[in-house]
């Protein structure tokens, strides 16, 4: 952002500073991606939990219908009538000492246990209690301070009632569950990272619109171009049309406040000039304080007038223009005024230089400053341009030096023709507004004036104004 | 000297005509543009003032009509349009110089007064044949020193007779640039002010060219 848009808000609060309406939308999606594939992860993970226990307890139960089919004598044509004692080892592990692998066959009714696999080496194996009900499966603590899991189950074989239980260690399980749970994590992780970039693709290229219109925008600021580029999609077409519609309102607004500057000028000049030799030929005391009075409103006028129009331009938006043709053209005009004189001005431009601002007041500038130094020259005038660099803020400037080879200013006269927004009745005759004009003027655009003696003896007037970035 | 102002103001208007002719021009006047326009093209003048805001025609389009059809008399643009875009443009139009409004006369009787030596190709305001000597600024006429006191009308002639000095004018000529349109051009006023300033300036400073006109001074070589 150039210093003199932000000199446009000075007089507004300070904006809290937006996040960019890409990052938005990428942040966005980029949250609400995160929370959906986590809780994706969290439901596979629980769904596979679930099967993975499912087929858990199906084992166990295979080893309980195992363990029943021992514990059955069959005698003749009676069959399932008397328990004889199980010795199951359906599982090698079931025989190995606190292996992890365990059975029990308790009395459903006293909860004694009757017999119970090698592997528990005399420990007993926490159940949780049944109750009335006829199956369960359940996490406890196994006999080796380990979790495991345990399906119990009742049986009823003649007249009595058995708890029968059979518990594996989870270690496997929860292996199997845990490494299930970081293959879904990793694969969701580049899933996401997929997504996200693809919103960042997609964001980028649904907004290159904007960046087209921002840049088309600049241009119409840097005066390269007079209007924006319509030729966008549906959604931000209307906002180019419009901002056309904009730049081109403010142009109108600047031209007819500069024309009714203009009627009003001329409005008020003619009946002046009309006082004023009316009074001048009459003679008198009264046709003196006329003359006097019309030409104090002449002044006045000569000033608002001004002021006025420097009011008028500070809004126009995107305007440029070459140096070389306006000065060419003032230097053909002020040859034409000064031909009884015969005073050379010669125009030194070195490359070509667009100034940032309205060609009428770059003619207004250095019309002033040349016109000046031909009424003030012996013979000559010299007007050179060249490109500069504003140490202070790094932008783009280029000068005009006038210089002129008639008696020049002293250093007091100098800064008195300079001041900025002097009181008139401080107005020096003879010198007039336009040098202090030229100030107002160029100060309007972030330039300079200043004043200085010239090689050839006469004034040295430069002017510093802001020119278009160069390519 | 005969010069037209066209101006819309009807006072400063008046006050135009009124100054230039106290100082001893012939002055048609105009208060549109296209009367003005008209007057320019159809009749010799030696210098026009010209506003630019006028009625019906504006000043800048006038200037631009005479130019294009080849008229080149000098024009003094009034202008209260006074930026240096408005005053390239007027010059750039044609005109010869300019003068912002408001203005003194004084002001506007030297730039014309410049113009009109300038395009006969003097340089001074102090215009010489012989013993004969006419400051323009003054409006003073001496012959070998001595002041001599001359009627308006005779002072025109003199005039024009001095600003073009060694070239034959005819009586016609001399007949539209030292009256307005309204004079009777049949008439032969002219014969009779030439004798009238002849025996005041000296019988043998203007020759009669038989059939051609007058002459002032030696014959222009060119």
């Amino acid at each position: 952002m150039k210093p003199e848009a932000s000199a446009d808000r000075e007089d507004q609060p300070p904006l809290k500073p937006q996040r960019s309406l890409a990052g938005r939308l990428v942040l966005v999606a980029a949250v609400w991606s995160t929370i959906a594939l986590a809780l994706a992860g969290v439901f596979l993970v629980s769904l596979y939990q679930r099967a993975s226990e499912r087929a858990f307890d199906a084992q166990l139960e295979i080893h309980i219908k195992a363990l029943i089919s021992e514990m059955l004598e069959t005698d003749g044509d009676q069959a399932e009538t008397s328990v004889i004692a199980p010795s199951y080892r359906g599982d090698p592990r079931f025989s190995l000492p606190l292996s992890g692998w365990y059975w029990t066959v308790r009395k459903a009714a006293d909860n004694e246990v009757l017999y119970a696999s090698e592997s528990l080496v005399g420990d007993p194996l926490n159940t949780p209690a049944l109750g009335q009900k006829e199956e369960d499966a359940g996490f406890v603590t196994g006999p080796k301070g380990d979790e495991v899991r345990v399906l119990q189950q009742k049986v009823e074989i003649g007249d009595t009632a058995y708890t029968l239980a059979v518990a594996a260690t989870t270690t496997d399980y929860w292996a199997d569950i845990y490494g299930f749970a970081r293959l879904v994590t990793l694969t969701l992780c580049i899933v996401g990272l997929g997504l996200i970039l693809a919103i960042f693709l997609q964001v980028r290229v649904g907004l290159k619109p904007l960046a087209h219109l921002k840049s088309s925008l600049s241009a119409v600021r840097q005066g390269e171009a007079d209007r924006i580029d319509e030729n966008l999609p549906r959604e931000i077409a209307p906002l180019a049309v419009e901002l056309n519609a904009l730049i081109v309102s403010n142009k109108e607004i600047v031209e007819r406040a500069r024309t009714h500057v203009g009627n009003l000028a001329h409005g008020l000049k003619t009946p002046l000039s009309v006082i004023s030799n009316e009074a001048r030929s009459t003679g008198g005391p009264l046709a003196d304080k006329v003359s006097e009075q019309a030409s104090i409103m002449s002044t006045q006028i000569q000033h608002h007038l001004e002021r006025a129009r420097m009011a008028a331009q500070r809004r126009v938006i995107g305007v440029a223009c070459e140096t070389e043709p306006v000065l060419s053209r003032l230097i053909r005009a002020m040859a034409k005024i000064y031909q009884d004189k015969g005073v050379l001005v010669d125009l030194d431009q070195q490359g070509d230089i667009r100034f940032r601002g309205e060609s009428q007041d770059l003619e207004e500038m250095s019309g002033n400053l040349i016109d000046n130094a031909c009424k003030w020259a012996t013979s000559r005038v010299s007007v050179t341009v060249a490109p500069l660099v504003d140490p202070k803020t790094s932008r783009d400037m280029f000068s005009i030096i006038v210089e002129d080879d008639g008696p020049g200013l002293t250093p007091t006269e100098r800064a008195e023709a300079i001041k900025r927004g002097r009181r008139l009745d401080e107005t020096v005759p003879g010198t007039g507004l336009g040098l202090s004009i030229v100030a107002d003027l160029a100060a309007l655009y972030g330039g300079t004036l200043e004043l200085d003696e010239s090689e050839f003896g006469g004034l040295m007037a430069t002017l510093k104004l802001p020119s278009l970035d160069r390519q | 000297m005969r010069i037209l102002v066209v101006e819309d103001d009807a006072d400063l208007n008046r006050q135009l005509v009124t100054a230039l002719e106290e100082a001893g021009y012939v002055v048609d006047s105009a208060t549109d543009g296209e009367e003005g326009h008209f007057l320019g093209d159809t009749e010799p003048y030696d210098a026009v003032v010209l506003d630019l805001g006028l009625p019906t025609l504006d000043g800048l389009s006038v200037l631009e009509n005479w130019r294009r059809d080849g008229r080149t008399m000098p024009v003094l643009i009034l202008t209260a349009r006074d930026r240096w875009s408005d005053k390239v443009a007027g010059i750039d139009a044609g005109a010869d110089d300019y003068v912002a409004k408001p203005f003194h006369m004084e002001e506007v009787l030297a730039r014309v007064r410049a113009l009109v030596r300038r395009a006969a190709g003097h340089a001074s305001n102090e215009l010489t044949c012989g013993p004969i000597r006419l400051d323009l600024r003054a409006g003073k006429v001496t012959v070998d020193g001595r002041a001599i006191k001359l009627t308006s009308h005779e002072y025109r002639l003199l005039s024009y007779l001095l600003h073009h000095q060694g070239k034959v004018i005819s009586r016609t000529e001399l007949t539209e640039h030292l009256y307005d349109q309204d004079f009777d051009r049949d008439s032969n006023t002219v014969e009779v002010f030439v004798g009238r300033l002849r025996k005041k300036i000296g019988s043998d400073m203007i020759e009669t060219i038989r059939g051609l006109g007058y002459r002032l001074g030696e014959a222009d070589e060119a």
